[in-house]
């Protein structure tokens, strides 16, 4: 039999070139998985849907402006971003690790930060449907009111919002390297307390404003409260700090996160490999 | 010295290489160390297939894992296709690749080829090229027609097989197998060690570092082995070489049949008889015998018939590495495996 | 009974389970953690409210979605202490078939590993609602709490708990493991339905019928009504029920319940043994 096509030298990209790959390979899996068994379609959208809906009624209860329904709707949505974050991103380093995969990335040449950047967006199909359910349905059903003047910044503060929380679930991702259990259970507290902290269904000012000003390094703090003072009447006299000067805190907060996941990969992965913990499987 | 000008001919070298691991005691807090590896001094030239061959928990694995960057020396320095594996990592990275016995590796709901892709684009490598050469090393290892099942659908010689390619397929300089065959039937271990020996006469610049503690797997494929014991090198040369250490002896398999226990310190006691392993087998007691020379077997047939024992089957055996490893520790592989016992520990594995 | 394969099904998983849950950490900071998501989670209801009411935590409305709340964090607990552990088992620890191929009550068994999480809620319930009495002035006496109707309650509630989250173990071993808990997105959902932050009445009418469905509508409403009577009968949604015909109402869907989770959960058993499932891993 032939083997020459074994022999065959073969190219090997690099650079940015290899990045891109790496996103991309790393999302097939998600995005193929996803579609092989689409039970989650059922759990991971309809379900977050009606949740967000008990919220509303709890609004409707006693009795809030109906602003508030609109708050709890775009809260309710940006929780899906969080929740791809958290589980599809940071967290799945556990299982990899468990499974055997993390180690084989770590030979690879492949940078650590693109592997974590495809398996996000590989979960943002999940994950852009169950935000975009969420904003359409509940908007109709609740008869939601949007008073958008600057659609531009209303982007930009998306976006930001988007790069800073991403760059934090890398942050949260490295510690994974160098823990299993004990890192999943801390993220696994990152639900509801940050839900509270971010001020998912209530204007983020009502915290108080040191408790607020805390919870801004979480980047949908921030990020929800200029979306919501950009999209509702009643939102600028609701905000917690001026729009322009949360986009630049939400710059800050990107740069930062970034730098420092990089930062934070690469000592961990060191840190890791002196303890023996990159290969551990202690289940 | 510049690592690149003196390693250039070298794909991996290891100087005083050594690895502690600390483990939890028995009480709480206490922490103790285990030594996995004691000043590994390696040269392994480009174009070699190297066996490491030595039982459970000797150290291979460790070393495999230092010099795939994956754990760092405690002391010592190691470096792989010319860089050094904990300063140079990310240029070792992309020259390697490994395969371990026994894993798992990729996505269940994955099928063969998807899962090989992507591992092909975390090494760069583009899609069609990486499709060619998916389907040409699928058919060299005789997985092609399984190509679109999932994985989590393929028996576990399979799930190997395609493991197997998914180290090969991005063409390392130096390839890792740490213990490829672990699990594997006759068959598949038989076709598995057909393609490592395959690849290797293909191109004369590829490396492999095999690990195993299947003595006839070294045997049959290794240019040269290295014989580790408790974190150790004990002797590196090549098989023959290595056999020739024990050319001298005469070892003999017998089989006899005895109807009470055979006295084997007698045995043993007798001028000539270096090393004696016993064994019940097939309704008899086998007998593996090294002996100082063949002249000292009479002595051996008498006081096995002084002890009315009845000598069933005589066998001269040629030495193998087994005997080589029986020499220098002193036990047989399998012996020290038993004696570590409920040794392990999941953070120290080898 | 104590020797029965039943028993020692629960007895051993529900160790088991108190291992896998507990000792990652040290116990103070295990309790720390378990009550912190459930406090956090009444606090985003607490300013809520304030938000809107200006502080009137002394209204029943309040203590309505306080304990409400409070109670309704043994629904995602109980449910997902049950089913999660068919994925946990099944790929990461991958002893499920292991599990099946023992002489083991699967049902019971994984009613065992739900028991952690239902003494770690326990604690968090408690605190919650000390919280509530403590900080937020929530009207609750311990001389006029309904002991006998708790207890009654409590057990009865969790078992139906557990049912639901036989039936979403049923269903996950069908499905491979997604990136959320089963037990979590169930709870979150009946959430809606269940009057446990509203009164039924708030919802429209044509979405009442599923809450009336509903056991755990039953069992928040008996909560509720065993802690602080007076609460309960400011809300009309159940105002022409005795605490005694609420009981055997439970009591009736809890049965109804035990023998549709059952059937659910074999014959999602045949089908995961049919298409060869018990021991998938299908991570992706």
């Amino acid at each position: 039999m032939s083997v020459v096509t074994a022999t065959t030298p073969i190219r090997k990209n690099s650079g940015w070139r290899l990045f891109l790959q790496t996103v991309i390979g790393r999302a097939y899996p998600r995005v193929i998985g996803q579609q092989r068994e689409k039970s989650w379609m059922f759990f991971e959208v309809l379900l977050p849907l009606i949740n967000v809906a008990a919220y509303v009624y709890v609004y409707r209860a006693i009795g809030a402006p109906e602003d508030y329904v609109g708050f709890v709707v775009i809260g309710g949505a940006m929780i899906a971003f969080w929740m791809n974050v958290l589980w599809s991103m940071s967290s799945q380093l556990y299982w990899e690790k468990e499974q055997g995969n993390l180690a084989l990335y770590i030979i690879s040449p492949a940078p650590l930060m693109a592997i974590l950047l495809g398996m996000a967006v590989g979960g943002m199909i999940a994950t852009l449907l169950r935000a975009g359910a969420i904003i359409a349905l509940g908007t109709w059903l609740f008869n939601v009111q949007y008073v958008v003047m600057n659609p531009w910044q209303l982007l930009a503060v998306f976006v930001l919002t988007m790069v800073a929380l991403y760059g934090l679930g890398m942050m949260t991702a490295s510690v994974f390297l160098l823990f299993s259990r004990e890192a999943w259970h801390y993220v696994n507290l990152a639900m509801e307390p940050v839900y509270l902290l971010s001020g998912f269904y209530f204007p983020l000012k009502n915290l108080g404003f040191w408790v607020a000003l805390g919870a801004s390094i979480i980047p949908l703090s921030l990020g929800l409260d200029a979306m919501r003072q950009l999209a509702f009447r009643s939102g600028p006299s609701l905000g917690f700090l001026s729009v322009p000067l949360e986009i630049g805190i939400l710059s800050v907060l990107s740069v930062v996160f970034l730098v420092a996941a990089r930062w934070l990969l690469k000592t961990l992965e060191r840190l890791a490999r002196e303890e023996a913990r990159l290969t551990e499987n202690r289940r | 010295m510049t690592t690149e000008t003196h390693l250039d001919d070298l794909a991996i070298k290891t100087e005083a290489l050594s690895r502690i691991y600390k483990i939890r005691g028995a009480k709480k807090g206490e922490m103790r160390e285990r030594v996995a590896l004691e000043d590994i001094n390696l040269s392994i030239p480009r174009g070699e297939l190297f066996g490491l061959l030595g039982p459970n928990g000797a150290g291979k694995t460790t070393l495999i894992k230092i010099l795939t960057t994956l754990l760092s020396p405690t002391r010592g320095r190691a470096w792989v296709a010319g860089f050094d594996v904990v300063r140079e990592s990310d240029k070792v990275r992309p020259r390697i690749n490994m395969v371990s016995g026994g894993e798992t590796s990729g996505y269940g709901l994955l099928t063969v080829r998807e899962n090989l892709w992507m591992f092909a684009q975390f090494y760069g490598i583009p899609s069609r090229q990486a499709h060619q050469r998916i389907q040409t090393l699928l058919e060299m290892i005789g997985l092609a027609d399984r190509a679109n099942t999932k994985s989590s659908d393929l028996s576990t010689g399979l799930r190997q097989k395609m493991n197997i390619v998914r180290g090969f397929m991005t063409d390392p300089e130096v390839l890792f197998l740490d213990e490829p065959t672990l699990g594997l039937d006759v068959q598949a271990a038989r076709e598995v060690r057909a393609f490592i020996r395959r690849w290797m006469d293909e191109n004369p610049s590829r490396t492999i570092l095999l690990t195993t503690h299947y003595m006839q797997e070294a045997e049959e494929l290794c240019d040269r082995v290295a014989i580790i014991h408790e974190g150790r090198i004990l002797a590196c040369d090549t098989p023959d070489h290595l056999k020739q250490e024990v050319q001298h002896e005469a070892i003999f398999q017998l089989l006899v049949e005895t109807e009470q226990p055979l006295n084997s310190l007698a045995l043993e006691n007798l001028p000539g008889v270096l090393r004696l392993h016993h064994q019940w087998m097939n309704g008899g007691l086998q007998l593996e015998i090294s002996l100082a020379e063949e002249g000292v077997l009479p002595l051996v047939i008498g006081e096995l018939e002084r002890q009315q024992a009845h000598l069933r089957s005589l066998q001269k055996r040629q030495p193998s590495l087994e005997d080589v490893f029986v020499q220098l520790v002193g036990l047989r592989m399998e012996e020290v495996e038993r004696e570590r016992g409920n040794g392990y520990h999941p953070n120290t594995q080898e | 009974m104590l020797r029965s394969p039943a028993f020692r099904s629960f007895r051993m998983a529900a160790w088991l389970g108190w291992q896998i849950e507990s000792n990652w950490t040290d116990p103070f900071l295990f309790a720390i953690y378990s009550i912190i998501k459930p406090l956090a989670a009444a606090g985003i209801l607490v300013v809520m409210y304030r938000v809107v009411t200006q502080q009137a935590f002394d209204t029943p409305m309040f203590a309505y979605l306080y304990l409400g709340n409070a109670f309704y964090q043994y629904v995602s607990a109980v449910t997902t202490g049950v089913s999660w552990a068919v994925i946990d088992d099944r790929e990461h620890y991958r002893t499920l078939k292991y599990i099946y191929v023992a002489p083991l009550n699967i049902p019971l068994y994984l009613f065992g590993r739900g028991v952690a999480r239902f003494l770690t809620t326990s604690f968090a319930v408690l605190i919650i609602i000390l919280f509530g009495v403590g900080f937020l002035k929530m009207p609750l006496a311990l001389s006029t709490i309904q002991w006998p109707l708790l207890i009654v309650s409590l057990v009865l509630g969790t078992l139906m708990l557990g049912l639901v989250g036989l039936i979403l173990a049923g269903i996950t071993l069908l499905t491979a493991r997604h990136s959320y808990y089963i037990g979590d997105a169930v709870a979150g959902a009946l959430f809606l339905f269940t009057g446990a932050i509203f009164p039924l009445e708030v919802l429209p009418a044509y979405l009442r019928p599923i809450g009336y469905a509903l056991p755990i509508t039953y069992w928040l409403e008996l909560m509720r009504r065993a802690l602080v009577g007076r609460v309960a009968q400011a809300f009309p949604t159940f105002s022409a029920l005795s605490d005694g015909q609420l009981l055997a109402l439970l009591a009736l869907m809890t049965l109804a319940l035990g023998i549709i989770s059952l059937v659910v959960f074999r014959w999602c058993e045949r089908l995961a043994r049919e298409r060869g499932l018990i021991d998938y891993t299908s991570n992706y």
